[in-house]
């Protein structure tokens, strides 16, 4: 049979109203992932906005609620609109969207939702369809569920730094991004994206409880880590190199920056031998395989260290993984951009926004030949589209914006 | 039928290996949809084979960590070299409404799996692809680990020690990561069939989806032109200090704590009991905190070593301060939220032994997965080839006694 094509383009996630009620990273990334894949997402702020319009980074650095590079990526094609939920006015038309959306995002602490008497059961009350996705650093139960928390408590609450990443008794590190707080986007935007594609097989709306720490302590570290300790007793911790048991597997620094080194496989170590022209101590018996190697690691970064100092990264790159060698550039952020796969597979778009001009920006994560998605139209103005949506959605008259306005409710 | 889980009906042919696409089809799984993995004992997956093993004894289907990253996908055995075997796959696809792979581009067309050739057994059919670089493109056969793959993003760039060299992630975050971000492309791709009637061939560059996780640093490189590097612990766009990881008292432990707001600021002097140096103007405003940070955390570790981690979690968190444990893995499974959030969870896998494995890491209020280990190799061979796709008993027992089901 011959399916029906619809006459226009649209996105895979057309005909789903998302309303995004959450600041900085975690909701408003997983908001972008339905908005970009073209869910109708109406971003709600508190008049002062999200805080990520505080957060930078800023053209030169100056700080302007408009001039937010964090808002700009994570609000790309959303609408915009100003509601004080903390005015009973406010609360009643926030509930109203509510009633006429599938989807809540937000990423408040739980106390500060039950403050705004936006809790779970009243929501599923006004609007029992109604999908809620929170993300919070620890989730709406449990003894932490009460505390304050960011990104970064909730990575170094899941194992993961103490685990993997650090020199051993030195600091545990996070990513030097929001790992934990994207960690919980994606978790929340595939759990709850299902509990809106199976609405009615599961009998109705839900609400899904995302804790950024728990998703990385579960599906990160618990996976590979957890059955050995509670069988066992015993665990490991970070050792500053990439992979302790095998080599080389680690970072190298090269002439011009810095190389993922890794030939484990008898197939690579041999292909780097004969990319750095098979130096006499390669042959030597301790490093025959990937393991004696690893004993002898200290040593083997030495000799590596000597050759790959006098090459390029791009050079070692090419070189090595002509050679069947994984070896990889560890590539800046300039360089990552200027990448002629990514140019390629036009990862990086332009777009035009009031006030920070044109930029670049990356594209969409994934390709949907059939319904592309991606970045499109700019991360809205503070209250941007408040005339627009309050009529559209609540029918409100200008008078009616114009007078809210005035209250201070939007 | 209410209460359901929200993906029941949808079945899932599952080429993944490893470990990013296990994920996939163990996530989708969880949601509820029946995954069957496809493998063979004539190669069996080496994380099959990676100890510790259940009781200590070795075996394909004795691997701990195997076990938990493979839950919810079930599994069906087929040595896919037999042409023989390559008709049931299809037969089998031909039911199904998503094949997942993370094969490199071209081997499912090596295979005879390619899209073109399912789109033959089943019109609408979403094939999800996630190599490392996409399926084209001047890197398509870019050769990494999951450990190294980030390299390629400018993500691990970032990692380290404040104006030190790059500290290597010593392990995939990017697998799980891309396996739980590609369940939520394989729904997009499902939502759109049931708005068009159409399935498509998906590309998840692996590359593409991570890399945007460097976006507070390509900001700063779209709008200053700036490359940031290692910067420990510090909040990637200096919007709050501190913002850091501090020691504790007993070997190797930390506390997290992060204060992005001035009551946060007015907490944490509360509770380190109005130090004079807190009074200073170079910390009155977070501008300020932002512009000493060094010697404002080095303030801060002088306090905190002296301290449980725990302790002063709460003491802080008392103060309205964002504070958190450090926590390493052998916390993680007696941790009280944890324990309450039933983040782990104890199962008797179907050879009988007892193992520990992550659960439903997400809740959801109307319907809860039953989690169960990951799956013993060919365990729902029988249901598969005989019920759903009606093969004669005798057949069937040829078809396993010439490895073909194998």
């Amino acid at each position: 049979m011959t399916p029906t094509i619809s006459a226009a383009p649209r996105g895979a996630l057309a005909g789903i109203r998302v309303i995004d009620f959450g600041q900085m990273v975690s909701a408003p990334y997983c908001a972008k992932l339905f908005s970009d894949y073209g869910a109708d997402v109406i971003k709600v702020e508190l008049p002062e906005g999200d805080a990520a319009r505080a957060a930078g980074p800023f053209p030169r650095d100056v700080p302007h609620p408009e001039k937010s590079g964090l808002y700009f990526f994570h609000n790309t094609n959303k609408r915009g609109i100003t509601c004080d939920v903390a005015h009973p006015e406010g609360r009643r038309l926030f509930l109203r969207l509510l009633e006429r959306s599938d989807v809540l995002i937000e990423n408040n602490l739980p106390q500060r939702m039950r403050a705004w008497g936006l809790d779970y059961a009243t929501l599923a009350e006004i609007n029992p369809d109604l999908v809620v996705i929170s993300i919070t650093p620890f989730g709406q139960t449990g003894p932490y569920s009460g505390w304050n928390g960011y990104d970064l408590n909730a990575f170094h609450l899941s194992g993961a730094s103490s685990r993997y990443c650090g020199r051993p008794g030195e600091t545990p590190l996070e990513h030097g991004t929001f790992a934990a707080d994207y960690f919980g986007a994606v978790t929340a935007a595939a759990w709850g994206l299902a509990a809106v594609y199976g609405r009615e097989l599961a009998g109705g709306g839900q609400q899904v409880d995302v804790s950024c720490a728990e998703a990385i302590a579960a599906a990160f570290v618990g996976g590979q880590n957890i059955g050995c300790y509670a069988q066992e007793g015993r665990f490991d911790k970070r050792t500053g190199v990439g992979m302790p048991l095998g080599a080389p597997a680690t970072i190298l620094p090269c002439r011009d920056g810095h190389v993922w080194m890794l030939a484990l496989e008898p197939g690579q170590w041999n292909g780097l031998r004969k990319v750095m022209d098979d130096p006499d101590w390669a042959s030597l018996e301790m490093f025959q395989d990937m393991y004696s190697r690893a004993q002898n690691a200290d040593v083997i970064y030495g000799f590596i260290r000597e050759w790959t100092m006098q090459h390029g990264k791009m050079e070692i790159m090419e070189k090595c993984q002509a050679a069947g060698c994984p070896v990889t550039a560890v590539f800046t952020i300039a360089e990552a951009a200027a990448q002629p796969h990514l140019q390629a597979r036009e990862y990086f778009v332009d777009m035009e926004h009031p006030q920070l001009g044109r930029l670049k920006n990356l594209g969409a994560p994934f390709k949907l030949p059939a319904c592309p998605g991606g970045p499109e139209r700019p991360a809205p103005l503070l209250g941007q589209h408040n005339a627009e949506v309050y009529r559209e959605l609540l029918d409100l008259s200008a008078a009616d914006v114009r007078r809210l306005a005035q209250c201070n409710v939007i | 039928m209410a209460n359901q889980l929200p993906l029941k009906g949808v079945r899932v042919v599952n080429f993944g290996w490893v470990w990013a696409g296990p994920v996939v089809g163990q996530t989708l799984g969880f949601l509820g949809a029946e995954v069957l993995k496809i493998e063979s004992a004539a190669r069996v997956d080496m994380t099959r084979n990676l100890p510790p093993f259940a009781d200590g004894i070795p075996g394909p289907d004795r691997s701990l960590s195997n076990h938990a990253c493979w839950a919810g996908n079930g599994s069906v055995s087929l040595n896919l070299k037999e042409p023989e075997a390559l008709e049931l796959a299809l037969r089998l696809i031909a039911t199904a409404d998503v094949v997942v792979e993370n094969f490199g581009p071209g081997v499912m067309e090596r295979l005879g799996l390619g899209y073109e050739r399912l789109r033959e057994v089943k019109e609408d059919i979403i094939l999800f692809s996630m190599p490392a670089a996409g399926l084209y493109g001047p890197l398509e056969h870019v050769r990494t680990y999951g450990l190294s793959l980030t390299s390629l993003t400018g993500l691990d760039s970032l990692v380290g020690y404040k104006g030190g060299e790059p500290v290597p992630v010593e392990n995939a975050f990017s697998d799980p990561y891309a396996g739980i971000f590609g369940a939520f492309a394989v729904l997009a791709a499902l939502n759109h069939r049931r708005n068009t009637g159409i399935g498509q061939h998906v590309d998840f560059s692996q590359q593409e989806a991570v890399m945007q996780m460097v976006a507070p640093a390509w900001m700063d490189y779209a709008l200053n032109g700036r490359s940031g590097g290692p910067k420990s612990n510090e909040h990637p766009t200096a919007a709050a200090a501190p913002h850091g990881v501090f020691p504790c008292r007993g070997d190797d432990r930390w506390i997290s704590i992060a204060v992005c707001r001035d009551e946060e600021w007015q907490g944490l002097v509360a509770a380190m009991d109005n130090p004079d140096w807190a009074a200073t103007p170079a910390f009155a405003t977070l501008p300020a905190r932002v512009a000493a940070i060094d010697q404002l955390h080095e303030h801060i570790a002088q306090w905190t070593h002296e301290f449980d981690d725990r302790e002063l979690a709460a003491r802080l968190q008392e103060h309205g301060v964002a504070a958190a444990p450090v926590l390493n893995v052998g916390d993680l499974l007696h941790d009280p939220h944890y324990c309450a959030r039933d983040t782990f969870v104890e199962v008797t896998h179907p050879l009988g032994f007892r193992e520990t494995i992550y659960g439903a890491y997400v809740k959801t209020s109307r319907t809860r997965p039953d989690i169960r280990p990951g799956p013993v190799v060919g365990q729902d061979n029988e249901r598969v080839f005989r019920t759903l796709l009606g093969i004669p008993e005798a057949e069937y027992e040829r078809l396993k006694r010439d490895r073909i089901i194998y």
